[in-house]
């Protein structure tokens, strides 16, 4: 654990950029100094930024999956099971085997479609690890103004590649400003 | 903010070199006369069953072009960047609505076998009688002229438009284009929608389904998409458009079938389901047909291989973006249209099951040939994209 001389805890070292270009440019130079535990912030998303942060797939859509099929098992289990085997009724003559299952279709396909929704929803929330309190980058006064227009890159203290010096450097190199030590709390 | 290198292309475009292709064309030349002078012998042989099954051929390519043409109209309505450099393969297979509309002829040459609706005097039967101010030759023959011409002719004014940018850029062409295109989304919607009425659901004229339509778009619109990667892939084999069409696009065509894998499953589903469960008897004799004997076995290949199969297959990221794994999948997805279009059509000839015919084939192969034959005619004589469009530049940068 990296800690200033006051004994602050060291979240991340940090720097604002000029523009959504210099901020993309400087992504890849920190992608490419092998920094794994880093991420930039702008008002805006910047189109090819994943690309340029080296992020690759996210696995969002593999919970989405699992959340569809979860909503198509769950409404068989709940239409087929009374309508079925708990408690079949004759309704226009219908059947109540497999064969009625164009009625229940409708309903499979909204489960699946919800749960899948829900799945995005609080996976996307988990993997970023959100809803929280406060984030560090608040500590840092300038940083307010990424709603508007700052462009901010911080590389963390606890990425394996951090020192204070080298990172500070490779901040310098790519253009950043107002480089700066973010504090943990 | 791309990384990808483009080199932009040069002014004059990339051509198609009939040369290389002169044995294919003439091959499908040949193809296509012999096979419609078999098919002439046929309608003379077996005019009834030749009838359904050159219907059947018209309406599996007719929907195809049609399509095609969709996807034109949509891109200019919508000012798409993506589809710049596919436009012209759209432009092309759009075209051949032309030679379709020539291919029409024989419908109404042989209509007396096609449309019992037809011969049946005022007074016969009630429930026609009150659809005769539709259902009437006259009518059906000045509706016929008036869909056909329109797909016709917006088909070849945007081709012309589209050509003419090539050899100045100007950029009025594309806002006239757009402006045709304006017009023709809400007459494709009624022309697509009351052909499919006339030409396949009139078969049968006691039926009726209001979906009709929309069902026949959603087949067409996903299975051209699909002709649309074929096509292409076929042309980068040939060592066209390499520079030009990346992954990504292909990644988006995928996107597009998927969606329309979806789209069709859905309206194919909510005409099944409103009628099966409402269960009058006017309605249901459509499905019972289909749903019984051998016709069953094509109507569930149908259900499992063009949703359940392709659905998903098409979900998976790294296929749409494999040109070739999408290629096989694009051309599941265009048997199972002619699967589709088959259930439409030929059902309404054998209602007591499935019965193939030679004929059927020889349609499918005349038509087929004739339009294959016209088309390696269209793409020599442009660039293969549009070499001169405004939005070029962000169209081989689209990155999604």
């Amino acid at each position: 654990m990296i800690k200033t001389p006051y004994g602050h805890k060291v979240y991340a070292m940090a720097a604002e950029y000029q523009s959504a270009a210099a901020l993309y440019e400087a992504a890849k130079r920190v992608r490419d100094a092998g920094f794994r535990r880093w991420d930039v912030y702008s008002a805006f998303p910047i189109h090819g930024m994943d690309e340029a942060m080296g992020l690759g797939k996210s696995w969002l859509s593999g919970w989405v999956l699992f959340g569809g099929i979860s909503g198509l098992l769950t409404a068989a289990l709940v239409e087929f099971g009374p309508s079925s085997i708990l408690y079949p009724v004759d309704v226009h003559g219908k059947p109540t085997n497999f064969f009625t299952v164009p009625a229940f279709f409708p309903i499979m396909f909204e489960l699946t479609v919800l749960f899948a929704a829900f799945a995005a929803f609080f996976a996307w929330q988990g993997m970023n690890r959100l809803p929280r309190w406060n984030h560090p980058m608040f500590n840092w006064e300038r940083f307010s103004r990424v709603t508007n227009d700052g462009f901010f890159l911080a590389i963390e203290a606890r990425d394996p590649r951090f020192t204070e010096t080298g990172v500070r450097q490779l901040l310098e190199e790519t253009g950043g400003q107002h480089i700066t030590i973010v504090h943990e709390d | 903010m791309s990384e990808r290198l483009q080199t932009v292309p040069t002014p004059e475009g990339e051509y198609f070199d009939s040369g290389r292709f002169a044995g294919l064309s003439f091959l499908l030349g040949l193809v296509a006369v012999v096979a419609l002078v078999l098919c002439v012998v046929g309608a003379v042989l077996n005019p009834h069953q030749f009838s359904y099954s050159w219907l059947f051929a018209f309406a599996f390519f007719f929907t195809l072009c049609a399509g095609c043409f969709f996807w034109t109209i949509v891109h200019h309505a919508t000012d798409a960047e993506w589809s710049v450099v596919v436009r012209r393969q759209l432009e092309n297979l759009g075209a051949l609505l032309t030679v379709l509309a020539l291919l029409f002829v024989p419908i109404l040459l042989l209509r007396h076998h096609l449309f019992a609706w037809m011969d049946i005097p005022r007074g016969v039967e009630e429930s026609l009688d009150t659809k005769r101010a539709y259902l009437n030759w006259p009518f059906f023959l000045v509706r016929a002229v008036v869909f056909l011409g329109f797909f016709l002719l917006a088909a070849l004014a945007l081709r012309r438009l589209s050509v003419r940018q090539d050899s100045d850029g100007n950029p009025w062409f594309t806002i006239g284009m757009r402006k045709v295109s304006f017009i023709s989304l809400p007459m494709f919607a009624l022309c697509l929608t009351f052909g499919a009425f006339d030409w396949f659901m009139s078969l049968n004229y006691r039926w009726f389904s209001t979906m009709f339509g929309v069902y026949i778009f959603a087949g067409a619109a996903g299975s051209s998409m699909s002709l649309l990667v074929l096509v292409i892939t076929a042309l980068r084999q040939a060592g066209y458009l390499k520079d030009v069409v990346t992954v990504e696009h292909y990644h988006i065509m995928g996107k597009w079938m998927l969606a329309f894998c979806v789209f069709w499953a859905y309206i194919g589903f909510g005409q099944y389901m409103l009628i099966w469960y409402a269960n009058i008897p006017e309605e249901t004799q459509f499905f019972i047909t289909r749903n019984t004997q051998s016709w069953w076995v094509l109507s569930m290949l149908l259900v499992i291989g063009r949703f359940f199969i392709a659905f998903p297959i098409l979900l998976m990221r790294s296929i749409k973006k494999h040109p070739h794994q999408l290629s096989i999948v694009a051309g599941w997805i265009l048997c199972m249209q002619m699967l589709d279009i088959y259930l439409i059509v030929l059902p309404a000839l054998h209602g007591t099951g499935f019965r193939p015919s030679i004929w059927d084939l020889l349609s499918l192969i005349a038509i087929g040939a004739t339009l294959g034959f016209v088309y390696l005619r269209l793409v020599p004589r442009t660039s293969l994209f549009p070499v001169r469009d405004p939005r070029l530049i962000e169209s081989l940068q689209t990155v999604n």
